[in-house]
């Protein structure tokens, strides 16, 4: 299967510099696989699963909030926070959602609920994307 | 009198000892600090200069590309964010980021108001003791800064353009060029600065949603991306400037240390000669 060069960028790291033969992606406009080839495309990418698959296999990583643009010589994921399914802090994931549904409980200001809600938002995508328990 | 002269100069080469165990001290930690964020700094502009071109080919890619953070508007009020360090004895790292940060301000000034985010102790102090407007101020965030504190700021900087509080943003920061030069910068947030060299494409690219919307997505998390890359750099160059400085402190410290042990065997020589010619002479008087 032909594979095209996948870049993954994160502030404290390259998470991921290789070539791929699929990358599905969920963007605000829906979810969206690519393949070798595709067209030019720039998205925006909510936090979501990640799906890459290499040598016939897939592996799924938990994105927050990023950006994904596709070019002739690569596909560039220039994302907050990536990290792999199993490199998920379960823990810290199920404390952080807690943390959010208590503070959408008490809020005091629209800022707070947007805040809340997107920490809840990237707290149940990692919960979900480490348990495998995902729609795609 | 040579006996106390004598004493004088043990005490200061004692003194002198101790500082420089200090400036040795700093000297390693700054050293070992500076490793880790000089790798912070390089993967954090790795992730900024990735931004930077998405941002820069949306805008260059749709010849009718428009959107107020790009083309900018008439500037009442700009907005400066001042990165400092949280502590001093860095050499010149406070001094020369503030000086510009100063001289920008007083040019501004003649035309507009200027409001100021301070990050580090240093610039806090600085802008408040001395009246400036001050909407928001940060200090400890340098070392360990996180995604998260850098959005917190983005955020801030967002809504005050959007209430019209602010028609401007700029960051003053200093950037690391080499361990033995930093250079304190200036770089326009709003509106997008422009590349060095402009590149305009002819490639067709689909974007979704329209190039505008998602300029405007992308806005928020490059500003944080600005600041979280502009303050991993000063953080860098803070720990660079303050090895220098130590290392410095310490070989002048060094040579102190040389010259005064001379003059102090001098002066032991010269108190041992002047007790033989005491005795001799008390002897040759005896006779």
């Amino acid at each position: 299967m032909a594979s095209f060069r996948l870049q993954i960028i994160t502030p404290d790291r390259i998470f991921y510099d290789d070539e791929a033969e699929r990358l599905i992606v969920r963007t605000t406009e829906g979810e969206m696989g690519i393949l070798a080839r595709h067209e030019n495309f720039a998205g925006a990418l909510p936090s979501g699963p990640v799906k890459i698959m290499k040598d016939g296999n897939y592996r799924t990583a938990a994105l927050s909030s990023g950006v994904i643009k596709v070019s002739a010589d690569k596909t560039t994921i220039i994302a907050e926070a990536v990290e792999w399914a199993d490199e998920i802090d379960i823990e810290w994931a199920n404390r952080s959602a807690e943390e959010a549904r208590e503070k959408l409980k008490n809020l005091e200001s629209d800022k707070e609920l947007r805040y809340a809600e997107l920490k809840l938002k990237r707290a149940l995508n990692r919960i979900n994307v480490h348990s495998g328990n995902y729609k795609q | 009198m040579a006996s106390a002269n004598m004493k004088d100069i043990k005490r200061r080469i004692k003194s002198v000892k101790s500082t420089m165990q200090i400036t040795k001290a700093m000297e390693l930690v700054a050293s070992s600090k500076f490793r880790k964020a000089r790798e912070k700094a390089d993967s954090a502009k790795l992730f900024f200069d990735a931004l930077y071109d998405t941002m820069w080919e949306i805008t260059a890619e749709n010849s009718t590309f428009e959107s107020i953070y790009y083309s900018g508007r008439e500037v009442k009020t700009v907005m400066f964010i001042v990165i400092a360090g949280d502590r001093g004895l860095a050499g010149g790292y406070n001094a020369n980021v503030i000086r510009l940060a100063e001289s920008r301000i007083k040019e501004v000034q003649k035309n507009c108001d200027a409001v100021i985010i301070p990050i580090g102790k240093k610039a806090v102090e600085y802008f408040t003791k001395r009246g400036y407007r001050v909407v928001a101020s940060y200090e400890n965030i340098a070392e360990n800064i996180r995604m998260s504190s850098a959005k917190e700021i983005a955020d801030k900087v967002m809504a005050a353009f959007r209430n019209g509080n602010t028609d401007r943003v700029e960051l003053i920061y200093t950037d690391y060029v080499s361990p033995l030069l930093q250079e304190a910068k200036t770089k326009s947030i709003i509106p997008l600065e422009k590349p060095a060299e402009e590149k305009k494409k002819n490639i067709q690219t689909s974007y979704e949603p329209s190039p505008e919307r998602l300029f405007d997505i992308i806005m928020p998390q490059y500003i944080a991306g600005v600041i979280y890359g502009s303050v991993s750099n000063s953080f860098a160059s803070e720990q660079a400037a303050r090895r220098t400085a130590m290392e410095n402190a310490s070989d002048n410290a060094d040579e102190m240390i040389n010259d005064l042990s001379l003059l102090y065997n001098r002066a032991r020589q010269a108190a041992i000669t002047q007790e033989i010619t005491e005795i001799v002479s008390g002897a040759n008087s005896q006779e």
